[in-house]
C-alpha cells in the first residue's frame, strides 16, 4: 500500500489529526487496519466499529485491539442489534470527526446517538450507497454537519470501483460457486463505474454479458461497448448469473425469480443486501437448503427449480472473497485520509470561513495529489506541462 | 493488333510511379519476402520456372511477383477477384522498376479494378496463355481459378466438347463454358498440353484447398500442389489478423457506419470468423455468430459470443458479415427480412455466401449503386411494410478487398513467403512430390515465422540443449508435432 505508507511518513510529520478523536465505521479487513494506524501517526485518537455485520475479520480485529490498542467493536457474524451496538460504543469513545462506509454510523449518529452530535465537526463518507442517503439527509435538513464525499473521486472510480469491485465481485462469485464463466450468460445491473467492471471481467472471462440500466446515458455507454443491455425482465429468462451493483433497492425481485433459469446465480456488489430482494425470494421458496457451498444457499422453487443466492444478498466480493484488494483500498484510503485532514483543518479554521453543513466533494487537487503519489510509489513518470503549454490553456485568444 | 495480344491489360499505365511508390513502402512492411529474395537470389531457384499466377493484383502482391523473379523466375500475371485489383499495382507491375510508362519493361499483367465476369475469365485465361505456346509450368493460386480453368479445360478435350450449362447454373459457370467451348474450337488440345507441363500449384486459400482436396480424392488432380493456406503463418495470420484488420477496414470505407453499440452477426466462427468477431466486438459491436460445427459454436460460446442461427437474429441485427466458405448461407428470403439499412457483407473467398443472384431476381427489387461497391437494394413494400432497403457491400463479394484493401502488407508478407517458398519446394524438389495435396513441413512454417520477429522487435528464446532434450525435440525447431493446433 506504497499511498499511505507515503502518507504515514507525512502525517506523523504533519500531524494533522492531533487531538482529534475519529470514530470510524468500516468493513474491518487488513487495509482499513493501516488506516486506522494511518490515522493514529496523524495524532487522532480512533475507535472502529464494523460498516457490516458479515465482514468482519476477526484476526484483524483482535490484532488491532491487542497490538495496537485500538478501540476496535466488531465480530464477524453479529446480529443486527449488536451491530448497532457496536456502533454506538465507537462513538462514545469521542468523535470530532466520522468516517463511514454505507451512512449507518452517521444514521445512528442523527437517531440513538443524537446527544452525541454537538461535538462532531465533520465527517467522510466512503461509499456511494452512503452518499446517496447523506444527500437526502441534507436535502431534508437533517444532516448536522460537514460531510465529504470520499467516495466519488474521480481516481476512486476507476480504481476502486472498477479494477476493485469488478474484480473482487468475480472473485466472491468464482469463489463461492466454482462456476465456469466462459459460455455463460452474465447479467450485470447496473453500469456505473462497478458495473462496468464487473461486466468487463466477465467479458474478458468468455462470458456473454448482458446489462441492465435505468439510465440513459449509461445504458448507451454499455451498448457502445458492445453489451446487450435489456431491461431485467427480458434479462431473468436468459441469465445463468446475476450480479447487482446499483446501488438501488429490490433491482432482482419477485418477478424476475420467476422467469429465471434452474440453478441461476444470484449476487450482490452493491454495499447493501437490498438489492436483491432476498425476502420476496424466500417467500416464492418451497424451501431454502443452506449453505449448499460456503455462502450458497438453495432456494428451491415451487416448480422444481433451484436459485443459488450468494452471500445472503450480501456484498459478494467482501463475504465470499476477501473485497478489494490492497492497492485499490491504498487509492480510496490514502484519498479519504488526505481527504480528512483536509477536512480537519477546514474544521479548525479560526477564519470564519469554516466548511458550512451539506456534502461536500473531494477537492480535485487531494485527488490528483493522491493519484501522483501512487504513480511516483510504483514507478510511473509523467508529463508535464511546459509554461508555453499551460498558458495556451489557459488563453482564450489562441485558436487555430 | 487486338487487346487479347497486348503484352499486358491495365486500367492506367500512369499510375505506375504511385504504385512503385506503395510498392516500396510495402517491401519495408514485408520482412519474410525481403529476406527471401537476400537469400535465394544468388542462387536463383526459380530459374526456368514460368509462373502463371491468379491472385488480387494488389500493391502487396506486387511485392510478392517481383519477388518471384528476383528468384529467376518469368511470371504472367491475373487477379483472382474482378474487384480487388489495386490499379496503380498493377499499373506498376506492367511497368516494372526499371522500366517507364512508355517504355513498359515488366511482366504481363491483366488486371483491372472492376472487370465483368467475362473480362476476368479472359484474364485468367490470359495469364495461362504462354507466347511459347507452351504454357506455363507452375500456377501461383488463389481460389483455384487458374487451376479450375486448366483442369475443365483438359476434361473438356478429353471428353470432346464442353457442355452446355444446366438453367439453375450461375452465370459464372456459363461464362466459363463459353471461354472454354471458345478455346477448344480456336486451339484443340490447348489445355492438355498445358496441363501436362505443369510441374504443380501453390493454393493461398482455404477454398481452393478445398477443391483441389475434391479433386485429388476423385483421382482427377493432374498435377501436385501445396496447401499453402494451411501453413500456421498463413491461415493463422492472413486469416485472422489480415481479416481482423481489414474487415472493419471495408465496412468503414463503405459505408462510415459506427459500428459500436451495433449487432453484427458473423457467419463462419473458422479462422475467419474469430478474426472478424474481435474486432467488430473491439470497435464495440455485440457479436452474434453462427455455426454448423459443433466445435467451433462451442469455441464461439466459450469466448463469450451469442450463438444463434441466423432466423433467430436476422430481424434486428444491423451487420451481417459471411465468413463461412459455404453458399447460400445469406439467402434472398434472409435479406427481404431484414432492418432497414442493414450492411450484408461477405469475406468468404467467393460471392455464393450471399445470394446475390436470388436477390437479383426477387420480385420488385430496386438497385441503387451509393458508390462503386456499395449498392442499395430496395425491397417493395409488402403486407403493411415499408419498402425497406439494405446495404449490400462488394456485390456479395469479399468486402475487405473491395471495400478496402484487404490485409496489410506485414499479414500478406508471411502468407507470401509461403507461397514463394511453396513454388521453390514444388519446382526444385519434383521428386518428393508426386501428384496429390501437400502443406509445406513444419520447420519453413517455422522458418517464414522467424523472418518476421526482427522487424516487431520480438526477443526469442533459445532452447537450451537441456530443455530441448527434455521435451524431447531439436534447439532449432521443429518444435511442435505436426497436429499441433496453435
Amino acid at each position: 500500500m506504497p499511498l499511505m505508507a507515503g502518507l504515514m511518513e507525512r502525517f506523523a510529520v504533519q500531524r494533522p489529526f492531533e487531538g482529534l478523536a475519529i470514530a470510524a465505521c468500516l468493513h474491518v479487513t487488513a487495509e482499513t487496519a493501516m488506516m486506522v494506524r494511518l490515522l493514529r501517526a496523524g495524532g487522532a485518537a480512533v475507535s472502529l466499529a464494523a460498516s457490516n455485520p458479515m465482514s468482519t475479520q476477526d484476526d484483524i480485529a483482535a490484532a488491532l485491539a491487542e497490538q495496537y490498542g485500538i478501540a476496535v467493536f466488531a465480530r464477524a457474524g453479529v446480529d443486527r442489534r449488536g451491530y448497532y451496538r457496536h456502533i454506538e460504543l465507537a462513538l462514545d469513545q469521542g468523535a470530532d470527526l466520522v468516517i463511514d462506509d454505507g451512512g449507518d454510523l452517521v444514521n445512528t449518529l442523527h437517531t440513538r446517538a443524537a446527544a452525541l452530535l454537538a461535538t462532531v465537526k465533520g465527517g467522510c463518507e466512503s461509499t456511494t450507497t452512503g452518499v446517496i442517503r447523506l444527500r437526502r439527509m441534507a436535502a431534508e435538513g437533517a444532516l448536522a454537519f460537514p460531510v465529504v464525499a470520499a467516495n466519488d473521486t474521480a481516481a476512486r472510480r476507476l480504481v476502486e470501483g472498477t479494477c476493485g469491485t469488478g474484480q473482487s465481485a468475480i472473485d466472491g462469485i468464482l469463489r463461492a460457486t466454482n462456476t465456469l464463466l466462459a459460455g455463460k450468460t452474465f447479467v450485470v445491473a447496473g453500469f456505473g463505474a462497478s458495473g462496468r467492471g464487473i461486466a468487463e471481467r466477465a467479458r474478458g472471462l468468455g462470458a456473454q454479458v448482458i446489462v441492465t440500466e435505468i439510465d440513459p446515458v449509461r445504458a448507451l455507454d454499455a451498448s457502445l461497448r458492445g453489451f446487450r443491455v435489456l431491461p431485467m425482465a427480458n434479462a431473468a429468462p436468459l441469465g445463468e448469473v446475476f450480479v447487482t451493483a446499483t446501488g438501488s433497492c429490490d433491482v432482482i425481485g419477485a418477478e424476475h425469480f420467476a422467469a429465471m433459469r434452474d440453478g441461476a446465480i444470484l449476487a450482490n456488489a452493491g454495499h447493501f443486501d437490498a438489492e436483491i430482494d432476498v425476502r420476496a425470494l424466500a417467500g416464492l421458496a418451497r424451501a431454502v437448503h443452506p449453505g449448499v457451498r460456503q455462502h450458497v444457499d438453495a432456494y428451491e422453487l415451487g416448480d422444481g427449480r433451484t436459485v443459488l443466492l450468494l452471500a445472503e444478498g450480501r456484498v459478494v466480493n467482501l463475504v465470499a472473497a476477501e473485497g478489494h484488494p490492497p492497492e485499490v483500498m491504498d487509492v480510496a484510503f490514502g484519498i479519504e485520509a488526505l481527504a480528512l485532514a483536509w477536512l480537519a483543518c477546514a474544521v479548525s479554521s479560526n477564519t470564519g470561513d469554516k466548511l458550512p453543513v451539506g456534502v461536500h466533494d473531494v477537492p480535485a487537487d487531494i485527488d490528483a495529489e493522491a493519484a501522483r503519489l501512487v504513480l511516483a510509489a510504483t514507478g510511473t513518470t509523467i508529463d508535464a506541462l511546459t509554461p508555453a503549454q499551460q498558458a495556451y490553456l489557459e488563453s482564450w485568444r489562441l485558436g487555430s | 493488333m487486338s487487346a487479347d495480344q497486348l503484352p499486358f491489360q491495365v486500367a492506367d499505365l500512369s499510375l505506375a510511379s504511385f504504385g512503385r511508390k506503395e510498392i516500396q513502402l510495402a517491401e519495408h512492411e514485408m520482412p519474410g519476402l525481403m529476406a527471401v529474395r537476400a537469400e535465394y537470389a544468388p542462387v536463383q531457384p526459380l530459374r526456368g520456372a514460368k509462373i502463371t499466377g491468379s491472385l488480387h493484383m494488389t500493391v502487396q502482391t506486387a511485392v510478392l511477383i517481383e519477388t518471384l523473379v528476383a528468384l529467376g523466375a518469368q511470371v504472367r500475371w491475373a487477379s483472382c477477384n474482378i474487384f480487388s485489383t489495386q490499379d496503380h499495382a498493377a499499373a506498376a507491375v506492367a511497368v516494372g522498376p526499371d522500366g517507364t510508362p512508355d517504355d513498359p519493361k515488366g511482366i504481363p499483367v491483366f488486371a483491372w479494378k472492376g472487370e465483368t465476369l467475362e473480362e476476368y475469365w479472359s484474364c485468367t485465361e490470359l495469364a495461362l496463355t504462354w507466347p511459347d505456346q507452351e504454357g506455363p509450368n507452375m500456377i501461383l493460386d488463389d481460389g483455384g481459378d487458374a487451376t479450375l480453368l486448366v483442369h475443365k479445360g483438359a476434361e473438356y478435350e478429353k471428353a470432346g466438347g464442353v457442355p452446355s450449362p444446366d438453367s439453375d447454373d450461375p452465370e459464372e459457370w456459363r461464362i466459363i463454358l463459353d471461354r472454354l467451348r471458345n478455346s477448344l474450337a480456336d486451339e484443340p488440345g490447348k489445355w492438355t498440353r498445358v496441363a501436362g507441363n505443369i510441374r504443380g500449384v501453390t493454393e493461398e486459400t482455404t477454398t481452393g484447398v478445398h477443391r483441389l482436396y475434391e479433386m485429388a480424392r476423385a483421382g482427377t488432380l493432374l498435377f501436385p500442389a501445396i496447401n499453402v493456406n494451411d501453413s500456421v503463418t498463413k491461415s493463422k495470420f492472413d486469416n485472422k489478423y489480415g481479416c481482423r484488420h481489414s474487415l472493419i477496414d471495408g465496412i468503414k470505407r463503405g459505408t462510415d457506419v459506427l459500428i459500436g453499440g451495433k449487432v453484427a452477426v458473423v457467419c463462419g466462427y473458422g479462422d475467419v470468423g474469430k478474426g472478424c468477431s474481435e474486432s467488430l466486438r473491439g470497435q464495440g459491436a455485440r457479436v452474434i455468430v453462427t455455426e454448423i460445427d459443433p466445435i467451433c459454436a462451442l469455441q464461439a460460446a466459450m469466448d463469450g459470443y451469442q450463438v444463434a442461427t441466423l432466423e433467430d437474429v436476422v430481424q434486428t441485427a444491423d451487420i451481417f458479415v459471411t465468413a463461412t466458405g459455404n453458399r447460400d448461407v445469406i439467402t434472398a428470403q434472409h435479406m427481404s427480412q431484414m432492418k432497414h439499412q442493414a450492411i450484408v457483407g461477405n469475406i468468404g473467398h467467393f460471392d455464393n455466401e450471399i445470394d446475390m443472384a436470388g436477390l437479383t431476381r426477387w420480385p420488385g427489387v430496386r438497385r441503387t449503386n451509393i458508390k462503386p461497391q456499395v449498392d442499395e437494394w430496395t425491397f417493395p413494400a409488402e403486407g403493411g411494410r415499408d419498402g425497406h432497403a439494405i446495404i449490400v457491400l462488394s456485390e456479395g463479394r469479399l468486402l475487405n478487398l473491395g471495400n478496402a484493401t484487404g490485409h496489410p502488407s506485414f499479414v500478406m508478407s508471411n502468407s507470401f513467403t509461403n507461397q514463394v517458398i511453396a513454388q521453390v519446394e514444388l519446382f526444385t524438389k519434383r521428386e518428393e512430390y508426386p501428384t496429390g495435396v501437400y502443406t509445406l513441413p513444419k520447420h519453413l512454417d517455422e522458418k517464414v515465422a522467424r523472418l518476421h520477429l526482427d522487424a516487431l522487435g520480438v526477443r526469442l528464446t533459445t532452447l537450451t540443449k537441456e530443455q530441448a532434450d527434455y521435451i524431447g525435440i531439436p534447439v532449432d525447431g521443429p518444435y511442435k508435432p505436426e497436429q499441433y493446433r496453435y
